[in-house]
C-alpha cells in the first residue's frame, strides 16, 4: 500500500541517527507519507518509541488494512 | 469413523483435541472475504459453535472472494445464508446467526457468550471497536485484513504480555485515508489465504497444537509470494486511546474517532426526514443507476453535481444522505461534513441495498 507511492518496493536509506529523525527525513524525501498512518519496524522489530540506529537496519514500513 | 478421523488420528490433536474443538465457541465477525473461508474451515474442523454477524446482503461484487456464496444467493443476507449453507453440509455444528453490524451498544452482550473472535470485517471503526472490546473483556482475537494483494494476521489478547491493536496501530486513520476493496480492488484468493490463516489459527488456539501467532504479525504478499513477520511488544494503549474501561468503551463514538462520518438507518432516517425541521433526504446516486426509488420524501442530486456545488444544500440543517451500498454517502457525508461544519450530515448504512430500505417494503 505504502510501497506503491513511493518509487520502488525496497531501497537503501541515508543514514540517520534515530528512529524518529528517520520517519522525518522519509517524509522530507517522499512528502506522501506525511499523511498516512503506518507503523515502523526495525529489524522486524516493531518500534514504537524513539530508538538509536546503527545504520544497518532493515526498516519496515507498515500500513494498516482494512479490508475484509 | 467419523468425519473427523484424519484429523484425530494426529497426535497433537487427538480425540482430547477433536472434543476441545467440539466444545469450542467461536464469534466470526464478517460473512465476507475472510469470513467465508474462515467459516468453512472452523466448521469443517469440528468447532461445536459458531456466531455468524453479518448485517449485509450478498452482492454479485462480492461472488469473486466470498466463497460459501454462487448466484442464487445475491440479494440474500449474508449471516443467515452463510449458516444455512453450514449447517447443510456439517449438520454437527451450531450455528448462531447476528444479522446485524456490531456497535460498541450491542457487542459487548454478544461477546460474553464466545470463548474467541475472529474478525472479518472491512472498516477501521468496527476493527479498532471489536478490539478494544476483546482487549477489555480479555478475549482472544485473531485479526486478519487486506488491501489489494497483501494481507497482515495475527492473535490479538493470548498468552503471556499480550498485545492488541492499538500496540501495532495506535491512531485510527481517517476515513478515506486507506481505501477499501470496493474502490482498489482485491484479488479473490487473497482473502482466501488470509481468512483460512485466521481458522489455522483459531484451531491452534483452541487444541493447543503448535505456537500461536501471537505478539507478532504476519504480512503476505501475494505478488511477490512473500511472507513478512515483525515482532510486537505490548506499548502503553493509555497513551492510544484506549477506553480505560466498558463504560469508557460504551461511551466512545468509534465513528468519530475513525473519521467516519455518522451513520444511520434507514428507519431513523425516514423518521427524521419526516419528523426533524429542516432537514433533507437525498438519494445521490447517479441518474440511471438502479434500483430506482421514487418518493416525495427523497430528493435526487447526484454525488457528482454535490461534488462541484452543495450550495442547494445550504438551506437545510440536517442533511441525509444514501446511495446504492452506504459507501459513497459515507464519503461524500464526510465531504459536505467538512463544507457544513455546523450542520448535521448523516449517511443511511447499507444504502438502498440494505434489507430495511424503503426499497424492500414497496412494489417494484
Amino acid at each position: 500500500m505504502l510501497a506503491e507511492k513511493l518509487p520502488q518496493q525496497e531501497f537503501e536509506f541515508p543514514y540517520q541517527k534515530n528512529s524518529q529523525e528517520l520517519l522525518e527525513a522519509l517524509g522530507k524525501k517522499f512528502p506522501v507519507l506525511k499523511d498516512m498512518k503506518f507503523s515502523l519496524a526495525v529489524d522486524k522489530q516493531l518500534v514504537q518509541e524513539n530508538i538509536r540506529l546503527k545504520g544497518n537496519e532493515e526498516i519496515a514500513l507498515l500500513p494498516p488494512f482494512s479490508g475484509g | 469413523m467419523s468425519r473427523f478421523e484424519r484429523q484425530i488420528i494426529l497426535p497433537e490433536l487427538g480425540p482430547e483435541g477433536q472434543q476441545k474443538l467440539r466444545q469450542a465457541r467461536v464469534l466470526v465477525l464478517g460473512a465476507g472475504g475472510l469470513g467465508c473461508p474462515a467459516l468453512l474451515h472452523l466448521c469443517a474442523a469440528g468447532v461445536g459453535t459458531i456466531g455468524i454477524v453479518d448485517g449485509d446482503v450478498i452482492a454479485q461484487s462480492n461472488l469473486n472472494r466470498q466463497t460459501l456464496f454462487g448466484h442464487s444467493h445475491i440479494g440474500l443476507p449474508k449471516a443467515q445464508t452463510a449458516a444455512e449453507i453450514l449447517k447443510e453440509k456439517y449438520p454437527d455444528s451450531s450455528l448462531e446467526v447476528f444479522p446485524h453490524f456490531l456497535n460498541n451498544k450491542n457487542v459487548l452482550d454478544l461477546l460474553v457468550q464466545y470463548d474467541l473472535v475472529l474478525d472479518g470485517s472491512d472498516n477501521f471503526a468496527t476493527r479498532f471497536m471489536i478490539n478494544d472490546a476483546c482487549t477489555l473483556m480479555n478475549i482472544p482475537l485473531i485479526m486478519g485484513a487486506i488491501y489489494k494483494y497483501e494481507g497482515q494476521v495475527t492473535v490479538f489478547n493470548y498468552g503471556e504480555n499480550p498485545v492488541n491493536y492499538r500496540d501495532v496501530f495506535p491512531i485510527p486513520p481517517e476515513f478515506g485515508e486507506i481505501p477499501n476493496c470496493s474502490e482498489t480492488g482485491v484479488l479473490g484468493v487473497l482473502p482466501g489465504l488470509i481468512g483460512t490463516l485466521q481458522a489455522a489459527e483459531a484451531i491452534k488456539l483452541i487444541t493447543g497444537i503448535g505456537k500461536v501467532l501471537t505478539n507478532r504479525m504476519l504480512f503476505y504478499n501475494l505478488k511477490s509470494a512473500g511472507f513478512y513477520e515483525v515482532a510486537i511488544n505490548p506499548g502503553s494503549n493509555e497513551k492510544a486511546g484506549f477506553p480505560k474501561d466498558l463504560v469508557a468503551f460504551s461511551n466512545k463514538d468509534y465513528n468519530i474517532t475513525c473519521g467516519l462520518s455518522r451513520s444511520v438507518s434507514w428507519e431513523k432516517a425516514l423518521d427524521w426526514s419526516r419528523s426533524l425541521k429542516s432537514s433533507i433526504l437525498v438519494d445521490i446516486r447517479e441518474p440511471g443507476e438502479e434500483p430506482v426509488l421514487d418518493r416525495e420524501d427523497i430528493h435526487k442530486i447526484p454525488m457528482g453535481k454535490l461534488l462541484k456545488d452543495c450550495s442547494g444544500l445550504q438551506g437545510y440543517e440536517n442533511i441525509i444522505l444514501f446511495c446504492r451500498s452506504g459507501k459513497r454517502s459515507e464519503k461524500l457525508a464526510v465531504h459536505l461534513k467538512n463544507q457544513f461544519p455546523e450542520k448535521k450530515v448523516f449517511s443511511v448504512e447499507g444504502g438502498i441495498l440494505h434489507p430495511t430500505s424503503p426499497l424492500n417494503s414497496i412494489e417494484i
